[in-house]
């Protein structure tokens, strides 16, 4: 065993992939699905900066208390719900029926300075009400934890190391330019592991920065006490796990796409197979279940997406999964992992460069 | 001490260690036995079994002949499918070994997105494990070799197919091989360039190194060559020195197609001679097909029979690549008698 030698060519491998792995032009569409979410998360902090204070404004001149709208019931007429609150910052009217039977529907709105409330009323019957709150920690969190579970985890982190890993070997076959690792004096065990740390770690940085970026965006609007609470508080540690979450995701999903790009030639079959095959671990038998990247990807997130906030179908996908140890999900994840490896390493010592057939 | 005791003393391995033992014989050798490949039900080679020793070995032969495939296989790209492989005593499947002693200049006019010259050549060096120091001299002076210094910072893609080849060269030799293996290494050259490389390789085999070169280039061959295979569809037709070649190529009819005015007279008038053996008249009467043994008696015999007022239109080699090369191997021989 020459341990030492094998990491000055893991080494060299690695230098020799990172260029085509962070500034490849057709990587730039994985960088956008990394980035996205940070975006929209940014955009969305500040429509809730803009709506807060909005709020504040409205309830300058137009302020209620909570104990006032809460004695508002449900029948009176406008004039009585004026008596009580007052004039509302906001007041819609519109028509609707037939010609003979037209009825008038009205919105008022007031807000306390945090939380908007609103009161339907038909003619001049109050017929609904409801109240949007102001954002607050336990709600970001769980917007982030259905975002993070379902497009980050299941699409951006999944598709970004499609591209990425399947492109190690195969790209190289398609490029014809494989052979030059072939002649060199490197044991393709040696070589395979070179390029997935490589794809490793380009999808790390690439998918944690992205992650610890969600992360800011998402808190842009939290004022600077309640950000320190929260931070004082689970903050931390969800952002470590997320985090982790991110990087165990890259490692497992890394491993998969490696060896599809060894075993298949037109690698969007098998990313395929696999996506069916992660989005159906919820309805698999219990030790079915564990040959999945997934499942042990949603058992370490730290906040639970609530089903019932959810839409049915995406619910389903959640309900099901059963939970385990964070401890116990990591070890399952590097096992599985090391077992893809080993089959897409075996499969790397059968390579044969017939450029031809590719 | 036989030429290759001699070259392998002199070799890489040799060097600085005082008197040496030669290793055994199997150890200076390129050696398949009874090698097939198949690709699917398509053959590439088929029971090849060859002892190159050290020196300058032409593989030629018409396209699709086998010779790539031989060159692949002894380098470990390809598998056999059945049979061994030994270079120098090192099983192809074992790369760490196999590529110490091995530098390979493949066909493939394809490299690494993005790399100079000099990074393209050092960054292979580097997977040898060796330090940054060694591998950037190292490549240096394999760019020196090949006359590429300033080019070499140069982006590869942005290389004449020339320069293309010569970068694929001095990595193929930038690790001092005992065996470079060149597949059409001279396609793309200039003249002067072809004659600085041919150098290059005699160099290399007066160390008592392997040089083993596949080639369409025919004159080419006999200048460079200390030893020639000749492969036709996957098989072994001949091997050994060039002179030994001859005779035996000179045993293989040939076909020649003929158009003339009177085919039967001109049937007869070559059935005179002892080296044709068939003779095919067209059915359009228009033309015949000719085989024989010895091209060039043909050939001078054509002469003859057009002096005698048979009208031939036209004379083509039926079988033409393995025709040319059978051509260029007789009449070599005919011009150095």
């Amino acid at each position: 065993m020459n341990w030492g030698l094998w990491w000055s060519q893991i080494k060299a491998v690695i230098r020799l992939e990172m260029r085509k792995t962070f500034f490849a032009k057709r990587g730039i569409w994985v960088y956008l699905l990394a980035l996205a979410p940070a975006a929209l998360f940014f955009a969305d902090s500040i429509a809730v900066i803009h709506d807060r204070d909005r709020r504040v404004e409205e309830a300058s001149t137009h302020q209620v208390s909570r104990q006032a709208v809460q004695a508002i019931e449900m029948g009176m007429t406008r004039e009585e719900v004026e008596a009580k609150l007052g004039e509302p910052y906001s007041k819609r009217s519109f028509k609707f029926g037939r010609r003979r039977e037209t009825h008038e529907q009205t919105m008022y709105r007031y807000t306390d300075g945090e939380t908007d409330y609103f009161f339907s009323f038909r003619d001049d019957e109050l017929v609904g009400r409801g109240q949007n709150e102001i954002r607050t920690i336990p709600k970001d969190s769980l917007i982030f934890a259905t975002v993070f579970q379902f497009f980050y985890l299941r699409l951006a982190i999944f598709f970004g190391c499609v591209g990425i890993f399947t492109n190690l070997f195969r790209g190289e076959l398609l490029d014809k330019s494989l052979h030059f690792y072939l002649l060199a004096p490197i044991r393709r065990e040696v070589l395979l592991i070179g390029k997935y740390l490589a794809g490793l770690i380009a999808t790390v940085v690439i998918f944690t920065v992205s992650t610890a970026l969600q992360l800011l965006a998402i808190g842009w609007h939290l004022t600077g006490p309640a950000m320190t609470e929260y931070l004082r508080g689970p903050g931390w540690g969800q952002i470590g796990a997320y985090l982790g979450v991110t990087a165990l995701a890259c490692l497992g999903y890394g491993s998969v796409f490696l060896a599809a790009g060894l075993l298949f030639r037109n690698p969007i079959i098998p990313a395929a197979v696999v996506l069916l095959w992660e989005s159906a671990n919820p309805f698999l038998p219990a030790a079915l279940k564990k040959i999945s990247v997934i499942f042990y990807l949603q058992s370490m997130c730290p906040v639970v997406a609530r089903p019932t906030d959810m839409p049915a179908l995406a619910a389903l996908l959640l309900s099901s999964t059963e939970a385990t140890p964070a401890v116990w999900a990591a070890g399952g994840l590097v096992v599985l992992t090391l077992a893809v490896l080993a089959l897409a390493a075996r499969q790397a010592r059968k390579l044969e460069i017939n450029y031809s057939s590719d | 001490m036989t030429p290759s005791q001699s070259a392998v003393a002199e070799g890489p391995g040799a060097r600085g260690q005082g008197p040496v033992r030669p290793p055994p014989i199997e150890e200076s050798l390129v050696v398949f036995d009874n090698v097939s490949r198949f690709y699917g039900e398509v053959l590439g080679v088929n029971r090849v079994t060859l002892s190159i020793p050290p020196g300058i070995t032409s593989l030629v032969g018409p396209n699709g002949s086998g010779k790539t495939t031989l060159m692949n296989l002894m380098t470990g790209l390809v598998r056999p499918t059945r049979g061994s492989i030994r270079v120098l005593g090192a099983a192809t499947d074992d790369p760490e070994r196999l590529f110490r002693l091995v530098g390979y200049s493949t066909q493939f006019d394809s490299f690494p997105k993005g790399l100079t010259g000099f990074e393209f050549v050092y960054s292979f060096l580097r997977l040898f494990g060796d330090s940054h120091a060694d591998c950037e001299a190292r490549a240096w002076k394999a760019i020196e070799r090949v006359n590429l210094v300033e080019p070499a910072k140069r982006k590869v893609a942005g290389y004449s197919k020339g320069m293309r080849q010569r970068i694929k060269l001095a990595q193929s030799i930038a690790h001092d091989p005992r065996v470079l293996v060149l597949d059409e290494p001279l396609n793309g050259l200039d003249p002067l360039v072809r004659a600085e490389t041919i150098a290059l390789f005699r160099e290399f085999a007066a160390k008592g190194r392997h040089v083993i070169m596949s080639t369409h280039i025919l004159h080419e061959v006999d200048m460079i060559s200390d030893q020639v295979i000749l492969l036709a569809n996957g098989y072994v037709v001949a091997e050994g020195e060039i002179s030994g070649v001859r005779s035996e190529i000179s045993e293989q009819p040939i076909q020649v197609q003929i158009r003339c005015d009177r085919p039967s007279a001109m049937a007869s008038r070559v059935f005179e001679t002892d080296h044709v053996v068939e003779v095919k008249l067209h059915v359009d009467g228009g033309g015949l097909l000719i085989k024989t043994r010895d091209a060039d008696k043909f050939y001078r015999l054509l002469n003859h029979i057009a002096l005698e007022g048979i009208n031939i239109e036209s004379v083509t080699p039926a079988d033409d690549n393995a025709n040319s090369i059978y051509e260029y191997l007789i009449g070599g021989e005919e011009a150095t008698k």
